[in-house]
């Protein structure tokens, strides 16, 4: 695992995602925008052992919490927890083909929405309302997205797309 | 047999471990980790989301450039709008300020017509910024300060009667202690009684007045004045109304009466300070 790399990396999208940049791709009408940072942390769970998964998950939650100004905590345990669980996942069940890492984002994506919000309700913070749909907005786009940005991770990683199975 | 033979096809790279760690070991102290930030006081991990934002301040900022760019389709040099919609909030704000200004000076005339005994005295209304009331502590925020010539022991009016008096004062906002506050003293006379006693704040919205002998009547209901203190109160004026009145159990010669605020403290949006000498 390239460290280095990685924090670069990481860093660069949480300034993408808390950034408006991406209000230019927002649809209607929740203003639905693809979490780059949850296609990422499937991104490593997939594409490194488990070890090194379980890091990338925690720190890509860390990243997701600074950065989108969430409850702080929030994000670090869903995005660990269910980081974590997907790579352990991986495993058993390879996620190769396209339309498995594009399933696999959805159910992460609105798995780790949840677990957020019920963590912010927890620690007494108000929540938008719809909050449902906006989870599932940003699953479904997120899903969409996240193929096409897994090239561009591969890219920047420098790891080939098929050269990890299961671990 | 088959973990055998997929142990056997694994990669080596990804048979690194990370020194005595173990997995569990690890995800456990994330977990943990996580937590403690999840419950943390919030002052503090606000602070890491600031220093995220005030680091990337610029990238971010070119992001909601570009973001208000594409939302609003408007063409590159329309500087004339914005130059026009800046002067048109200006005027909305000037005329804002201006209806405001108007209610204040028909408000501070009222005052003077009401209490013409402070006719020589000045008057600088203020909100209500922050309310810290219960049973230890009875105090308000508001937004005038020394720069607004407030100084430290100043009558405060609220619904036309005493409420307190300025005990903290800062260059823009002040402190006013409430009369009901425990640690607030102020002198009062009761209804037509010739005779003044200390009101000492008793906390949960009353006030206490002890050391009163029994042979002066006092009922419930009786008006309670605060005291003129020349500089400050040049005339007396309302603070409370006598809520109940028993004989003191330590002395039962003495009464042991309770004071109540005439006005609902915990409402007021703005209250009106008194300053008997001002300065212009």
């Amino acid at each position: 695992m390239r460290w280095f790399r990685f924090a670069i990396f990481v860093s660069l999208v949480a300034v993408l995602q808390a950034s408006l940049l991406l209000d230019i791709i927002a649809l209607p009408p929740l203003s639905s925008k693809p979490n780059l940072l949850l296609i990422l942390l499937v991104f490593f769970a997939i594409h490194s052992n488990t070890s090194n998964a379980i890091i990338t998950s925690f720190a890509i939650g860390f990243a997701a919490d600074i950065s989108i100004g969430s409850t702080m905590g929030s994000q670090t345990i869903s995005f660990g927890l269910f980081g974590t669980a997907l790579a352990y996942l991986h495993r058993v069940i390879a996620i190769r083909k396209v339309h498995y890492q594009a399933f696999a984002i959805f159910i992460t994506a609105f798995m780790t929405g949840t677990l957020a919000h019920f963590l912010a309700i927890l620690r007494g913070q108000t929540t938008v309302p719809n909050i449902y749909s906006d989870i599932l907005g940003k699953a479904l786009y997120s899903a969409v997205v996240g193929p096409i940005f897994f090239l561009l991770a591969s890219w920047l990683m420098r790891i080939k797309n098929h050269r990890f199975g299961r671990h | 047999m088959a973990r055998k033979l997929f142990r056997s096809h694994s990669p080596k790279r990804d048979n690194t471990s990370l020194g005595a760690i173990s997995r569990p070991m690890l995800f456990t102290w994330f977990m943990l980790t996580g937590l403690i930030l999840l419950f943390a006081p919030q002052n503090l991990t606000n602070d890491l989301q600031f220093t995220f934002a005030r680091i990337f301040r610029w990238p971010l900022t070119i992001g909601k450039n570009f973001s208000l760019y594409a939302r609003t389709r408007q063409p590159a040099s329309d500087a004339t709008f914005d130059r026009k919609s800046q002067y048109e909030n200006h005027i909305t704000n000037l005329q804002e300020q201006l209806r405001l200004k108007q209610e204040e000076i028909i408000e501070l005339s009222r005052l003077r017509v009401r209490h013409p005994a402070l006719e020589k005295a000045g008057f600088i209304m203020a909100d209500v910024i922050r309310y810290s009331i219960n049973e230890t502590r009875s105090e308000l925020t508001i937004n005038r300060g020394q720069n607004d010539g407030l100084v430290k022991g100043l009558f405060v009016l609220g619904d036309n009667s005493i409420i307190g008096k300025i005990s903290e004062v800062s260059p823009r906002t002040a402190r006013l202690k409430l009369f009901t506050d425990p640690a607030s003293r102020i002198a009062v006379r009761i209804g037509n009684l010739n005779i003044d006693r200390l009101m000492q704040g008793g906390g949960k919205d009353e006030a206490k007045i002890r050391l009163l002998p029994t042979k002066y009547k006092v009922r419930v209901g009786d008006k309670v004045l605060a005291g003129k203190k020349p500089g400050f109160l040049d005339a007396s004026m309302i603070i409370g109304v006598v809520a109940r009145c028993e004989r003191d159990d330590r002395n039962p010669s003495m009464w042991d009466i309770t004071v109540k605020p005439v006005c609902d403290i915990e409402r007021l949006n703005s209250i009106t300070v008194i300053i008997m000498n001002p300065q212009n």
